[in-house]
């Protein structure tokens, strides 16, 4: 009942199925670099690590002002009590972060997973 | 050319099949990650799988009643009410770390002890406002640290502490979460997830791809970003440093981390302590107490205690040293000495 032209139909819908399916997976991962800043949990922003920037975030908890800068990261300035995220050196790896406890501010580092990255801090 | 319906129907629930296989597949690779703030500190979960939405929901859902549960920093917690009165019949939870931290307090001569908190207090690193407490205020709180104080009776898990004595699981109470935490994940299944508790890693399995979880130890002073990389699966690395909680008065740096023999910052010349095992609530406590007691002192306990945990030492000279059991396994840029047993 299924003629050869009915089967290469068939076969093409499938391809179709399979690329597009294929192409989801993939857009999925490799983005690239990016920093992601977290405020209290959620999301703030993501930012391209590849573009020098500085973002500068003024909320009821204070101010942070973190710089992205030839590929890494840093807290320029906050006005935390502790000045711990200040004080932390700048990130550049996958998994790394910084966080500002005092303003529930995390920063970190996302990118392709690549052979020797690490996948947590011991501190 | 003409195309019979049935023919597209046929068509389409083929499509249809691949569509959920490709689903099928992509549940089984899915992570979940929650990060939460916790225990004073910053938490990020990551579980693998396909039922790693439930398991990291059903672990931060922990996470947070443990945080209830002990903090001294919440005026409602078991321990805090239990420092009020003096007297309370503890949970599960307190019974067991209260069981575990008189352990450590024995096997480690005193170097680990809940009882500290008093003096923690002192110093303002239980609260906010940092503060060098005088010799004579040391003197007169050391006479209540003291953990053979604690009077506990297992039977009816009640625990009577003297009038001045108040208790602090903070030394320990993030490892015994990161356990707990990986309890719920075999519960669920779960063949791979990472933890880190404010800077204390746990994992479970490996990583979704069957190799090894890379953990870097972080390095105390800024001028490099880490002591070394760390291969392991099913275990905990917790870190112990003075570098994570401080504060500076007329040029001098005070760390958290408090030697119960005068109630100062811990001088003994370790910068950084790491313990590799796999039980977080172990790892957690050892930290601490191996950094109080220093590297002479925190080798000879590893000796006599080697089948149980390894160590990753940093001093005060740049000196790194290794535990035997870490080698193959440790990597790292600096120069350091494998500690062996003899």
């Amino acid at each position: 009942m299924f003629k050869k032209k009915d089967m290469i139909f068939m076969a093409v819908i499938l391809l179709l199925a399979a690329g597009m399916a294929l192409i989801m997976h993939y857009s999925q991962k490799g983005s690239g670099e990016i920093v992601r800043i977290m405020i209290d949990g959620r999301e703030y922003g993501s930012y391209s690590m590849k573009e020098n920037q500085t973002i500068e975030i003024r909320n009821e908890s204070g101010f942070n002002r973190i710089v992205i800068e030839d590929g890494s990261v840093h807290m320029e300035e906050a006005d935390c009590p502790d000045q711990y995220c200040v004080k932390h050196m700048a990130i550049t790896k996958t998994n790394e972060t910084i966080v500002c406890l005092p303003h529930k501010l995390v920063v970190e580092v996302h990118a392709e997973i690549k052979e020797n990255d690490i996948d947590s801090v011991s501190q | 050319m003409k195309i019979g319906w049935k023919k597209v129907a046929a068509s389409l629930v083929l499509v249809g099949v691949v569509a959920a296989m490709v689903c099928f597949l992509q549940e089984e690779n899915k992570s979940t990650t929650r990060s939460l703030f916790a225990m004073d500190t910053y938490m990020e979960i990551t579980a693998y799988g396909r039922n790693s939405e439930n398991a990291v929901e059903a672990a931060v859902d922990e996470i947070e009643r443990l945080d209830a549960l002990l903090s001294t920093g919440s005026a409602a917690s078991e321990i805090t009410m239990l420092n009020q009165n003096k007297t309370a019949v503890v949970s599960e939870d307190s019974a067991y770390l209260l069981r575990r931290s008189m352990e450590l307090w024995k096997s480690t001569g005193g170097a680990f002890d809940i009882t500290i908190y008093p003096v923690m207090k002192s110093w303002g690193f239980a609260g906010d406002t940092f503060r060098v407490p005088t010799d004579q205020e040391l003197k007169r709180l050391l006479d209540f640290v003291d953990s053979s104080q604690i009077a506990y009776d297992e039977e009816t898990k009640t625990v009577v502490l003297p009038e001045q004595v108040e208790i602090d699981f903070g030394g320990i109470a993030k490892g015994y979460t990161s356990a707990r935490v990986s309890q719920i994940m075999e519960e669920y299944h779960i063949k791979s997830a990472k933890l880190n508790l404010g800077g204390n890693v746990q994992t479970v399995g490996t990583k979704a791809d069957g190799s090894l979880w890379r953990i870097a130890i972080k390095s105390p002073d800024d001028t490099f970003p880490y002591l070394g990389v760390i291969s392991v699966e099913d275990k905990a690395v917790i870190t112990s440093g003075g570098y994570e909680r401080y504060f500076e008065e007329n040029g001098i740096i005070y760390h958290h981390i408090i030697d119960p023999k005068n109630g100062k910052p811990a001088q003994n010349g370790l910068v950084s302590v790491t313990i590799v095992c796999e039980d977080g609530t172990l790892a957690d406590g050892l930290s601490t107490a191996l950094y109080v007691m220093g590297k002479d002192d925190a080798i000879t306990y590893w000796k006599a205690h080697k089948n149980e945990f390894d160590a990753v030492l940093f001093d005060d000279t740049g000196m790194l040293y290794v535990t035997e059991g870490l080698e193959g396994s440790f990597m790292s840029e600096l120069e350091y000495e494998i500690v062996s047993e003899n």
